[in-house]
C-alpha cells in the first residue's frame, strides 16, 4: 500500500512500482489460471474419459456451494495487510496466512519498517518472492522428486500430526512475533477482545457465521483499532505517519 | 471429514499396484502444466524484485535491505514449507505428482483440496481412494479442484482494482488510516485463527502455546549478539518444536476424537 507521505520521488517511484506490479501481477495470474485450469480440461476433452458436462457442472456447482464465500471473503480480508502488489503474490501462491504473512512480517521487522509504509510494502514483496522461492523449491524437491519415497519411510501417524497441528503451531509463534514487532499495544488488546467475542460468543450463536469469523474480527479490529489508536499529545491530531 | 481413510487406503492401493488413476494422473500433459505453473511463479517473483530493486531508492531502502527482506522471508518460509509438503505427499497416492504439485503450488491448502476433492467425488457417487475411484471420477474431481482455485484467483483479480482505488480514496482522506490499518488487521487475522485453534482439543492449545513459548524465547535470545539467526530461525524452530510436543500429547491420547 502506498502512502502519499514524503516527497513527489517517492510518490514516483512507488507509483510506478504500483503500475508494474498491477499489471505484471494480473498478467501472470491471469497465465497461472490458464496453466491450471488446462491440465483437467485436457483430461476432460481428450482422455475420452467419457466425462459429461452435467457431471462436471454438479461437481464444481457442489464445491462453489460450500466454498463460494472464503472466495469472495479471503481477497477482502487479506487486502489491507497485504496491499495489491502483494495480492497478486499471494493468491497464486496460497498459504498466506501460514507462510507467507509470517515472512513478510518477519522481515518487515528485520529491517524496521512498518505495514503499510512503502518501504514495509517494498519489504513484504521480496520476502513473499523469498518465500515463493522455499515454497517451489521445496515441493519440488520434496514432492516432485522424492514424495514416493517419502510416503514409505515416514510414518502415517506422524503426517497425520502434522495435517491437524501445523496451523496452531505456525498460528502460535506468529502471533509471539507479530505483538512484538507491530508494538500495537491497543490494536492487539482489540483484536484479542474481539477475537474471543466472536469466536466464543457471536459463532455460537450463529453458526452460520463460522466461515467468515475471521473477517469479521479483521474488520472489527480495524475500524476499532483505527478509533482507539494513539494520537500525537496535546493537538488531538495523529500522530505523524511514519516516514519511510 | 474423509481425508484420514481416503489417504490410507489410497496409499495402501497404490503401495500395492500401479492404479489406472494414477496411470491416467501422470500424463505428460499433466507433468507440462504443472512446470508451467511453477514457471509462472517464478516469472512473477523475477519481475516483482525487479520492480521493487528500482523502487528501492525512491523510498530510502538500501540493496542491502532488499536482499535481508528476501533472504528473512526465504528462512520464515522452510518451516510453514517443510510441513506443508509433509502433508502433501499424502495426496500422491489419489492424485499423482503432477496434480499434487500444481494444486498445493498454486493457491489452495491440502485441507482444502481433499474437501473440494471429496465433495466432488460425492457427486458422482464415488469415494475417493475407494474401489469406486476411477480414471473418470478423478478428472471430474481435479476439475473440481482446479476450478476452486481459478475462483480465488478471479475474485482477486476482480476485488484487487477495486479495492485498491478504495483505499487511495481513503488514504487522501487520512494518511494514518495506511499504517494503523494493516497492523490492526494483521493482529485481528492472526489472533482470530489462532484463538479458532483452542476449542478444538486440548492438543491444539499445547501446541499453540508450546509454538508460543519457543517464539518468545528465541525473540529474547536474539538479542544476544551472535544469536541472530535466531530472528530468522525462530519461526521454523518455534513449528517444529510445536509439532514434537502435538505428537507427543496426540499419543497420550489427548487428541480430537474420530
Amino acid at each position: 500500500m502506498t502512502a502519499t507521505l514524503t516527497g513527489p520521488q517517492t510518490t514516483a517511484g512507488m507509483g510506478e512500482f504500483e503500475r508494474t506490479t498491477s499489471r505484471w501481477g494480473r498478467l501472470t495470474m491471469i497465465a497461472g489460471l490458464v496453466f491450471s485450469l488446462a491440465g483437467p480440461l485436457y483430461l476432460v476433452f481428450f482422455a475420452d474419459l467419457g466425462v459429461t458436462a452435467t457431471q462436471l457442472f454438479t461437481a464444481f456447482a457442489a464445491v462453489a456451494g460450500t466454498f463460494f464465500v472464503i472466495w469472495l471473503v479471503e481477497p477482502l480480508t487479506y487486502f489491507p495487510i497485504l496491499g495489491s502488489a502483494s495480492m497478486y503474490q499471494a493468491f497464486m501462491i496460497g498459504n498466506i496466512s501460514n507462510k507467507l504473512l509470517p515472512a513478510a512480517l518477519i522481515a518487515q521487522s528485520s529491517i524496521g519498517a512498518k505495514p503499510g509504509t512503502p518501504r514495509g510494502s517494498l519489504a513484504a514483496v521480496m520476502a513473499i518472492c523469498g518465500a515463493a522461492a522455499v515454497h517451489l523449491v521445496s515441493l519440488f524437491v520434496f514432492v516432485g522428486l522424492l514424495g514416493t519415497w517419502l510416503i514409505s519411510v515416514i510414518p502415517p501417524d506422524v503426517t497425520e500430526v502434522v495435517r491437524i497441528y501445523v496451523l496452531p503451531s505456525v498460528m502460535g509463534a506468529v502471533i509471539i512475533q507479530a505483538i512484538v514487532s507491530l508494538k500495537q499495544v491497543r490494536a492487539t488488546i482489540v483484536a484479542f477482545v474481539v477475537a474471543v467475542l466472536v469466536l466464543f460468543v457471536l459463532v455460537p450463536l450463529v453458526p452460520s457465521l463460522a466461515m467468515v469469523a475471521t473477517a469479521i474480527v479483521v474488520l472489527t479490529t480495524l475500524v476499532i483499532g483505527w478509533f482507539v489508536r494513539k494520537r500525537e499529545a496535546g493537538a488531538g491530531r495523529d500522530a505523524t505517519p511514519e516516514v519511510p | 471429514m474423509i481425508p484420514t481413510t481416503a489417504l490410507a487406503t489410497a496409499s495402501m492401493a497404490a503401495a500395492a499396484e500401479p492404479s489406472p488413476v494414477l496411470a491416467l494422473a501422470n500424463t505428460p500433459v499433466l507433468w507440462i502444466c504443472a512446470l508451467g505453473v511453477f514457471l509462472v511463479v517464478a516469472v512473477q517473483s523475477v519481475i516483482y524484485m525487479k520492480a521493487a530493486r528500482k523502487a528501492a531508492p525512491s523510498v530510502g531502502m538500501t540493496p542491502q535491505e532488499l536482499r535481508t527482506s528476501f533472504r528473512t522471508g526465504a528462512i520464515a518460509a522452510v518451516g510453514p514449507s517443510l510441513a506443508v509438503v509433509l502433508v502433501a505427499i499424502a495426496l500422491l497416492a489419489l492424485f499423482g505428482t503432477p496434480a499434487t504439485l500444481v494444486r498445493i503450488g498454486l493457491i489452495g491448502s491440502v485441507s482444502f483440496e481433499t474437501a473440494a476433492a471429496s465433495i466432488a467425488a460425492g457427486t458422482t457417487g464415488a469415494e475417493l481412494g475407494g474401489p469406486t475411484y476411477t480414471p473418470q471420477v478423478f478428472a471430474i474431481v481435479f476439475f473440481a479442484m482446479s476450478m476452486g482455485g481459478a475462483m480465488w484467483m478471479l475474485a482477486t483479480l476482480i476485488l484487487t482494482p477495486l479495492l485498491q482505488r478504495g483505499g487511495h480514496k481513503l488514504e487522501k482522506v487520512n494518511p494514518a488510516l495506511m499504517t494503523v490499518v494493516p497492523a490492526a488487521a494483521l493482529l485481528g487475522a492472526f489472533i482470530s485463527l489462532g484463538l479458532a485453534e483452542v476449542p478444538k482439543s486440548p492438543v491444539h492449545v499445547i501446541t499453540l502455546l508450546t509454538s508460543a513459548a519457543v517464539m518468545g524465547l528465541c525473540l529474547v535470545l536474539a538479542r544476544v549478539p551472535g544469536l541472530r539467526w535466531l530472528r530468522e530461525w525462530g519461526l521454523g524452530i518455534a513449528i517444529l518444536v510445536g509439532l514434537t510436543a502435538a505428537y507427543l500429547a496426540h499419543s497420550a491420547g489427548l487428541g480430537p476424537v474420530g
